[in-house]
């Protein structure tokens, strides 16, 4: 079996935010929605204090409470571990987002007008409605671009080894701080990286198994 | 994602708004509505009150719609009945569903056909069950997110099923008013000492959150001293538990019926009631998102 998980060197990251923005502009995200956040501070009291900066997303957790507690189905985790939300299912319950304990999902409320409200879509906004919808009135998150992925297995390549088979986030980083793979492969290189550097995933007391792993 | 600081979500306990702000007030209203949907048909059945019985069947409708209400796109609404292996807003949705259909079944049968009583215990037991379940979901609702502490307690679906109970019993003495004195006494007294058990259940709620967690504590700070500590001390002990207290007791247990006072204790019952669900609600927090070491 394939689980997609992602590990994040926080030592190699800038804070550059180029992540957050591949990933609004991969899926043409609408205004105020983020599937990824770059959380920047201060960790450790004078005088040893460092600052940590934290790219966080969904951590596409293998025993995920947003799936179980989903009235309609709309939530659900695929046999690779992602976990996505159809839109046509979702009531708007925001149950999900109550359950998640890392506040990753977003609940989209806008009126569809895009970026510039009574002026219409741009021409690329019009080719993002018609790719990635965004239906109003319900809720969103990562997806650890599925699209990517399954494109990408189609054509034989690999992701996160091959750019057109890996998440937007990951292929832009400038300082190769986001690793991508699958966590069910001992050799993968994420798995190599947890298991050196003793990668940590955020609240690990909650049962969840994020697959999303910090390295420090 | 909540609207908060990027520096708040990494050090600081967040609030959880999604179930209390704007929309999300509804949520608070379905839980308090299902609450007493629940107490108030158990404790019609144990005073045998058909008026309380039928207000208790408009408030599991009420519950209905105010659940609807909140959906942001409600005409999807049969798809919460799809997950009942995992979700408790769909095991909810179908306890309310039963709850109306076998409750106005029942009714039906009391003022239609008043010699089948046989008929009508089975749908009465059949109510009476889903009419618990009515009460006791929203607790296990809220009981199940474990990221916020404060709610993922085993004490919170009994605390809603006795403020349900409480509340229930509060609109049974309204709606007693004008029967016999020996009757109306009677739930004025039952109504006494399910307030009492819900008053000290509540204080243990709030005592043994301390002792659950940090996330949990910080929860509790807020009810006592917070934010919320206003709409807690006023709403909830005051006005839904001192007052109600003060004003049944003189009267319930002297044998004298005070039409006003339990009137207005009953009220206030509601009134707290609402309350409590808000100010366990808002208190609700989640711990930082990163580690503080």
């Amino acid at each position: 079996m394939t689980r997609w998980g992602m590990v994040i060197d926080m030592k190699r990251c800038i804070g550059c935010y180029a992540c957050v923005l591949a990933c609004k502009a991969e899926h043409f995200l609408p205004p105020d929605i983020f599937w990824n956040r770059v959380l920047i501070g201060e960790k450790g009291k004078y005088p040893a204090v460092s600052k940590v900066i934290y790219s966080v997303r969904c951590n596409h957790c293998a025993e995920p409470k947003c799936v179980d507690v989903c009235p309609t189905g709309a939530t659900q985790q695929r046999e690779d571990g992602i976990v996505w939300v159809d839109e046509t299912k979702c009531v708007g319950c925001r149950y999900c987002m109550i359950a998640c304990p890392y506040q990753a999902r977003s609940f989209y409320e806008g009126d569809g007008e895009g970026y510039f409200p009574g002026q219409g879509l741009t021409p690329h906004e019009e080719i993002g409605h018609a790719l990635y919808p965004h239906e109003p009135g319900v809720v969103q998150k990562c997806v650890f671009c599925k699209e990517r992925i399954d494109a990408g297995l189609a054509q034989g390549l690999v992701p996160g080894v091959d750019r057109d088979a890996s998440p937007a986030c990951m292929i832009v980083c400038p300082t190769m701080a986001i690793k991508f793979g699958d966590l069910d492969d001992p050799y993968s290189e994420v798995n190599r990286l947890i298991k050196e550097r003793k990668g940590v995933g955020f609240h690990e007391e909650y049962d969840t198994k994020p697959s999303l792993y910090y390295l420090d | 994602m909540i609207q908060s600081k990027p520096w708040e979500f990494m050090v600081k306990y967040t609030p959880q708004r999604d179930w209390i702000e704007g929309h999300g007030i509804m949520v608070a209203f379905a839980i308090f509505f299902g609450g007493i949907a629940g107490g108030l048909y158990l404790a019609s059945l144990y005073y045998d009150s058909t008026v309380g019985m039928f207000v208790a069947w408009l408030l599991a409708m009420a519950t209905g719609l105010t659940d609807m209400a909140h959906l942001s796109k409600p005409r999807r609404f049969w798809r919460m009945l799809l997950r009942v292996k995992s979700s408790w807003i769909t095991r909810g949705f179908l306890f309310i569903t039963l709850f109306i259909g076998a409750a106005a079944i029942q009714l039906a049968i009391r003022q239609w056909a008043p010699g089948a009583t046989a008929a009508e215990t089975v749908f009465k037991v059949f109510a009476g069950i889903f009419a618990f379940g009515v009460a006791i979901y929203s607790g296990f609702v809220v009981g199940f997110v474990s990221g916020i502490k404060l709610w993922n307690s085993a004490i919170v679906p009994i605390l809603f099923v006795v403020a349900g109970v409480a509340g229930g019993l509060g609109i049974l003495m309204l709606a007693s008013q004008g029967e016999s004195a020996a009757r109306v006494l009677d739930i004025a007294r039952g109504c006494f000492y399910v307030l009492a058990g819900y008053a000290v259940f509540t204080a243990i709620y709030l005592w043994v959150s301390t002792y659950e967690n940090t996330n949990a504590r910080d929860s509790v700070t807020r009810i006592l001293t917070g934010e919320v500590s206003r709409v807690f001390w006023l709403v909830v002990v005051v006005v839904g538990m001192v007052l109600p207290l003060g004003l049944i007791a003189p009267y319930a247990f002297n044998a004298v019926v005070s039409p006003a006072a339990f009137i207005i204790a009953g009220a206030c019952i509601l009134v707290g009631g609402i309350g409590l669900r808000y100010v366990i609600l808002k208190a609700g927090v989640y711990s930082p998102l990163v580690p503080s070491e």
